[in-house]
């Protein structure tokens, strides 16, 4: 490269580029869009789309909450959407530009956090349960399972209070949703009793571990599940007994965004079966998009780890948004969890 | 004494390298898991043929050539000052800036940016990025060419000085030279902090301002991919040929 | 004096705007409370600094104060010899500067990652040990303090050796010959004669380790595998999983306040301050 061109590389930022088609900018998950959805868009509406990834949604909420963050379409999890539309942050869906929305599964058209779909359009979902080898024996099938000394050393949790908390609280009967304190400091006592037995409290990382058999049992969202059991079939996934929560990520406008025409119009295309339906077979995930499922393959449309059969659907909870104090005293308790 | 030296140093710098050159040994691995299967460069296509990889590569770059210019300039001259007077408040800021944990600093900073942006019509993006990788190198800068100021010594420039050179002649002509290590060792490291800084990075980055560090975390995130060892090969790679020509332009 | 004026507005400039400012902002969150959903509401409060008057909060500080000192402590060790062997180097001595500082080209994380990939149970550590016939089942290296003491001190070793190397390289040569020389005990010279006049060196790396490690948030959750809580995870929590802004501004001030007495005791004694 020429110094003048590196000179003028330098100083061109990114952002005053003369690319003149209108932009998008959309800040999604990490994995969650098959490598032709946006060139797929950005070549059919003539526009260009700013993508990035996040890993959690408290890192989304930390760029958003100013309202001024530049994002346009973000993918904010169900019980998240509540708070930011009390914050401001969100704007209206017009349904008349989103003729897609009827693609939607039944069980996503009145989701209950969101009965209108004023706010979201629901786009991939799954649930928490556990991952196991399938030498343990007998093979786990209740939360309670995870408590069981001969695992030590090689079980791990979820590095995230709501799943962690909420395991512990199914395990002695409560809800997902609890806000007794009672009945939080009853689930704690579980967490500490159980955490002698722990290898870590890990996230998507575990899932090579899984595979490479240093972990043997871990509680595990269903979608990362599946990509562990897709590269080991020793491996199985069970929708725990006691009950287990469902989270439903979607597709939300932000408020703060100018282009809410264009916004709406991607919204649509990620509801076209088709495209939706490619994203499934890319990043093996759980859509809710009834059209969608019907385009995949028997074997992905049954697979019971990322579409349970209506039973175990029945046993999953949608965990609410928490009550300030509520919240506040899990947030200590998880701090004395891991201080233990 | 010296062969003890020099047989310490190879365990140093095997402690250094090792884990790296491990690392990068396994990316030349065609098994995305941690087995030996065969010789490949799988992960190397991936890596030029990810286009988030190369923007973000590219973003680093850029922020951290600016912020390094920057912050070495400032934290320069801002050692040549404080070594002629002291003065309390400048290094007790830079003290504190210094002490600030930096997921503190980033979070700081952003709820500055945001609360600025109210009135400007700005948004989180590189800019903003440039900005706080400056403001937590300049410190960085400062110590070590204030360390190198105080081994050279006043007399040099008094000397100067009584000679008849002026101020800015002494400075210029006298420890501008003499400062000269110093002032590549701030800028070495005000370069790596900034194009290895992943906390404030990720507090302040906006649209178009995703970063190397970033892009690795969320890969890191999902699992340890073979992509990054690629990726840590071709940096280290990189800066070890960028070394050995300063190197040799040096001894020249 | 008329040119230290102009050299010194561009620092001043950076510290109103990019260190005061935002300080003030955090100084200001710590005396709010947290709203419903997180953000910052009034009214205003001592409460978030009471809050650490609690016994998990203070145990957390102690620990995280612990492992930076420990880490402190080894890079020491490990950093003199290494910046006396690249001081005394007669050819190549750049080069061996330079071969301190590449592994940390790359991401801190990628060298996270790197121990996480020897230390694991199917790691390279592990299987070499089993192939070797010395342990049967793997040793469990990974996520526990030991881990996370390794992960601070790898990551954090060139800010010692740097700023030591800058301040022996301007020793006087001869000096340096003559205390490695003497007599039957090089180590006691060395100990006697260098070490004290490397203490700007000592005091600036030891600085720079520190306080990095102090708040460190990554090398324990990835090699500790979040079964212990530093500082920086609690403060890192605070700002994002936890959402209490306020209570978060709390713990950074008071680990900043605590941090800089630490520092105005250490560094008053000597005569030769940092900056």
């Amino acid at each position: 490269m020429k110094r003048r061109d590196l000179f003028l590389g330098l100083t061109g930022l990114p952002g005053c580029t003369r690319d003149t088609r209108p932009r998008l900018n959309v800040y999604n998950w990490s994995a969650y869009v098959a490598p032709e959805t946006i060139p797929g868009f950005e070549a059919e509406f003539g526009v260009r789309v700013r993508y990035a990834t996040y890993e959690s949604n408290e890192e989304l909420l930390a760029k958003v909450l100013s309202g001024n963050s530049g994002w346009d379409v973000v993918f904010p999890t169900h019980n998240r959407i509540g708070p930011m539309r009390e914050y401001g942050l969100l704007a209206p869906l017009n349904h008349s530009w989103l003729p897609g929305l009827d693609n939607l599964d039944a069980r996503f058209r009145a989701p209950e956090w969101d009965t209108g779909l004023l706010w979201g359009v629901p786009y991939m979902w799954n649930g928490t349960g556990i991952v196991y080898h399938r030498k343990i024996k007998p093979a786990p099938s209740r939360w309670a399972d995870l408590w069981n000394g001969r695992l030590k050393g090689r079980l791990t949790m979820l590095d995230d209070p709501e799943d962690m908390l909420g395991a512990c609280l199914k395990k002695i009967g409560y809800s997902f949703s609890a806000t007794d304190p009672g009945e939080l400091r009853a689930a704690e006592r579980e967490a500490v009793a159980q955490k002698p037995l722990l290898r870590a409290y890990l996230n998507a990382e575990v899932r090579d571990q899984l595979v490479s058999g240093d972990v043997l049992a871990a509680q595990l969202w269903s979608t990362t599940a599946q990509q562990a059991i897709a590269a080991a079939p020793d491996l199985a996934f069970a929708y725990p007994a006691e009950g287990f929560p469902f989270y439903c990520d979607c597709a939300v406008i932000l408020r703060e965004s100018r282009r809410a025409r264009l916004a709406h119009q991607f919204l649509d295309y990620l509801l076209r079966p088709r495209v939706s339906a490619q994203i499934v077979e890319a990043t093996k995930t759980a859509t809710a998009n009834r059209a969608a499922q019907d385009l995949l393959p028997e074997s992905v449309r049954t697979n019971p780890v990322l579409y349970p059969p209506d039973a175990i659907f029945g046993r999953g909870e949608w965990p609410r948004t928490l009550p300030p104090a509520t919240q506040r005293l899990r947030d200590r308790i998880w701090t004395e969890i891991k201080s233990a | 004494m010296k062969r003890w030296l020099a047989v310490y140093a190879v365990a140093f710098y095997a402690f250094l390298h090792l884990p790296l050159l491990t690392l990068a040994a396994f990316s030349f691995n065609a098994s995305r898991f941690t087995v030996w299967d065969h010789f490949s460069f799988v992960w190397y296509r991936a890596v030029f043929h990810d286009p988030q990889i190369l923007e973000a590569t590219w973003n680093s770059v850029v922020i951290a050539v600016w912020a390094t210019a920057i912050s070495t300039v400032v934290g320069t001259l801002c050692a040549y000052g404080l070594w002629k007077r002291g003065s309390r408040l400048l290094t007790g800021g830079l003290y504190l800036s210094l002490v600030t944990p930096e997921i503190v600093t980033g979070i700081a900073l952003l709820a500055l940016f945001q609360w600025a942006f109210r009135w400007l019509h700005w948004q989180l993006g590189i800019y903003t990025v440039i900005l706080a990788h400056v403001a937590f190198s300049i410190s960085y800068v400062v110590i070590v060419v204030s360390a190198r100021l105080r081994t050279i010594g006043p007399t040099l420039e008094e000397a100067a000085m009584d000679l008849g050179a002026n101020e800015w002649q002494a400075f210029l002509r006298v420890t501008l030279p003499a400062l000269v290590p110093g002032i590549i060792a701030a800028a070495l490291l005000a370069l790596t902090v900034s194009f290895d800084d992943y906390v404030i990075t990720s507090m302040v980055a906006g649209v178009d301002s995703e970063t190397l560090p970033m892009v690795v975390y969320a890969m890191a995130r999902r699992g340890a991919s073979p992509v990054i060892n690629a990726i840590s090969a071709l940096v280290t790679l990189f800066f070890g040929i960028l070394i050995l020509i300063s190197e040799k332009v040096r001894e020249a | 004096m008329k040119l230290r004026r102009w050299f010194l507005f561009p620092a001043w400039l950076w510290m109103a705007l990019l260190f005061f400012a935002p300080f003030v902002i955090v100084l200001a969150y710590s005396f709010l409370t947290r709203g419903p959903y997180g953000g910052v509401w009034g009214p205003w409060t001592l409460e978030n600094y009471q809050r650490l008057f609690d016994p998990l909060y203070l145990t957390i500080l102690m620990r995280s104060f612990a492992m930076a000192a420990a880490a402190t402590a080894l890079c020491l060790l490990f950093a003199f010899p290494a910046a006396l062997f690249i001081v005394r180097a007669t050819r190549h001595r750049n080069l061996y500067l330079q071969l301190v500082m590449l592994p940390f080209w790359t991401s801190f994380l990628v060298r996270t990652y790197a121990w996480m990939f020897l230390l694991r149970d199917t790691g390279l550590i592990n299987t070499a040990l089993e192939a070797a016939g010395i342990i049967h089942d793997p040793l469990p290296l990974l996520y526990n303090n030991g881990a996370v003491l390794l992960g601070l001190v790898y990551g954090y070793l060139p800010f010692m050796v740097l700023p030591i190397y800058a301040t022996l390289e301007r020793l006087d040569p001869s000096l340096m010959e003559a205390a490695a020389d003497l007599g039957a005990r090089p180590m006691a010279a060395i100990l006697r004669v260098i070490v004290p006049l490397a203490k700007p060196g000592i005091l600036a790396g030891s600085v720079l380790v520190f306080i990095p490690c102090l708040g460190a948030y990554l090398t324990p959750d990835l090699l500790g595998g979040g079964r212990t809580v530093l500082v920086g995870n609690l403060v890192q929590n605070q700002f994002t999983g936890a959402r209490d802004w306020p209570f978060g501004s709390a713990v950074s001030i008071t680990l900043m306040a605590l941090v800089t007495v630490l520092l105005w005791v250490l560094l008053r004694r000597e005569s030769e301050p940092l900056v």
